[in-house]
């Protein structure tokens, strides 16, 4: 009993912090969504059931540049093969739910990743702690999506300049990525790629997903070169 | 409105299953480090590609810059730097952004 309520208080204390980051993109989603043409009802249901920062930014941007439904679709794929990598990592901590394992997989996204597998690494398997770090997540992503859509119902867009803040906010969660070579690498040949091709084909649908695709593969030979290097 | 429904729908499906094969498929089998790079390194080209689209406008066929959208990325890439809190660099690049439109 003491276990599971020592699972409770610091899934919930070790979540709270990242929960108000989240909560602040949310609050971005939220505006951009709108801008989107998305109603209110639709960006919150969309953070409900998609409940996924970086496929959700992506799709409101695309569908404000006009994008179509099929190629969304695959940039959402393409953006979600990485939760592969951390269900596969996670599993064997959220093995001991059984069953409810079909319900914690939905939480299965970058920052309960972090928080879980240091947990299982730590403590071994604990599906409560992860339930409660998703559920804390998941409550500030929701909520913050709908002030988000509420205030971005409200406010004219241009005079405040929200159509600015979609570049920005694509910013601001880059930069602080940007810490090792191989990123940097994948970072600049998406930029020189998407200007190539948008000068070749201005404002055509392709640009996302092949830089999508293609820029990657640079960072993995920086990252080769530079451990040929050591 | 219906094809935003639409997109919701299939994007919860494909989001989902994603995280499923993860749990109970992908679990216990070795994945290669390349590839485990890859699909770390694909968020970046994909945001990376996103902003260039904003900043390169396409008009009557050619590409223009937006400098009030270059400016304001600018803005919000050095006070990210110095900071390193989001939501105000947000708010800092949208203010100077928006100076620049007006200005």
């Amino acid at each position: 009993m003491n276990d599971k309520k020592s699972a409770i208080k610091t899934g919930f204390t070790e979540a709270l912090p990242l929960a108000v980051a989240i909560a602040a993109y949310g609050l971005s989603y939220g505006v951009l969504a709108t801008q989107a043409n998305i109603s209110l009802m639709g960006a919150v249901a969309m953070s409900l059931l998609v409940f996924s920062g970086s496929v959700q930014m992506v799709t409101v941007a695309m569908l404000t540049a006009g994008a179509n439904l099929t190629s969304i679709l695959f940039t959402s794929v393409l953006l979600n093969l990485r939760n592969l990598l951390y269900g596969a990592a996670l599993a064997e901590g959220l093995a001991p739910a059984k069953k409810w394992r079909w319900l914690l997989s939905f939480g299965v996204s970058d920052e309960p990743f972090v928080l879980g597998s240091s947990r299982f690494k730590q403590y071994g398997p604990d599906p409560l702690y992860f339930g409660i770090v998703v559920g804390t997540f998941y409550m500030a992503w929701a909520f913050s999506s709908f002030i988000g859509a509420l205030i971005g119902n409200q406010v004219d867009p241009q005079q405040w300049g929200l159509d600015l803040a979609f570049p920005v906010t694509f910013v601001a969660l880059l930069i602080p990525g940007l810490q090792e070579k191989p990123v940097i690498a994948t970072a600049l040949t998406a930029a020189g790629l998407a200007i190539g091709l948008e000068c070749v084909m201005p404002g055509n649908e392709f640009t996302i997903i092949i830089t999508g695709v293609l820029s990657p593969l640079v960072g993995l030979y920086v990252k080769r070169r530079s451990q040929d290097a050591e | 409105m219906l094809n935003n429904w639409i997109l919701i729908g299939l994007l919860a499906v494909s989001t989902y299953v994603s995280r499923i094969i993860g749990v109970e498929i992908m679990a216990g089998r070795k994945m290669s480090p390349i590839l485990r790079l890859y699909f770390q390194y694909v968020p970046v080209g994909i945001i990376s590609a996103l902003i260039i689209k904003q900043i390169f406008i396409p008009t009557d066929g050619q590409l223009a810059v937006s400098f009030p959208v270059l400016i304001g990325c600018l803005s919000t890439a050095i006070t990210i730097q110095i900071i390193k809190m989001f939501l105000p660099s947000v708010v800092i690049g949208v203010m100077i952004g928006l100076l620049a439109r007006y200005m």
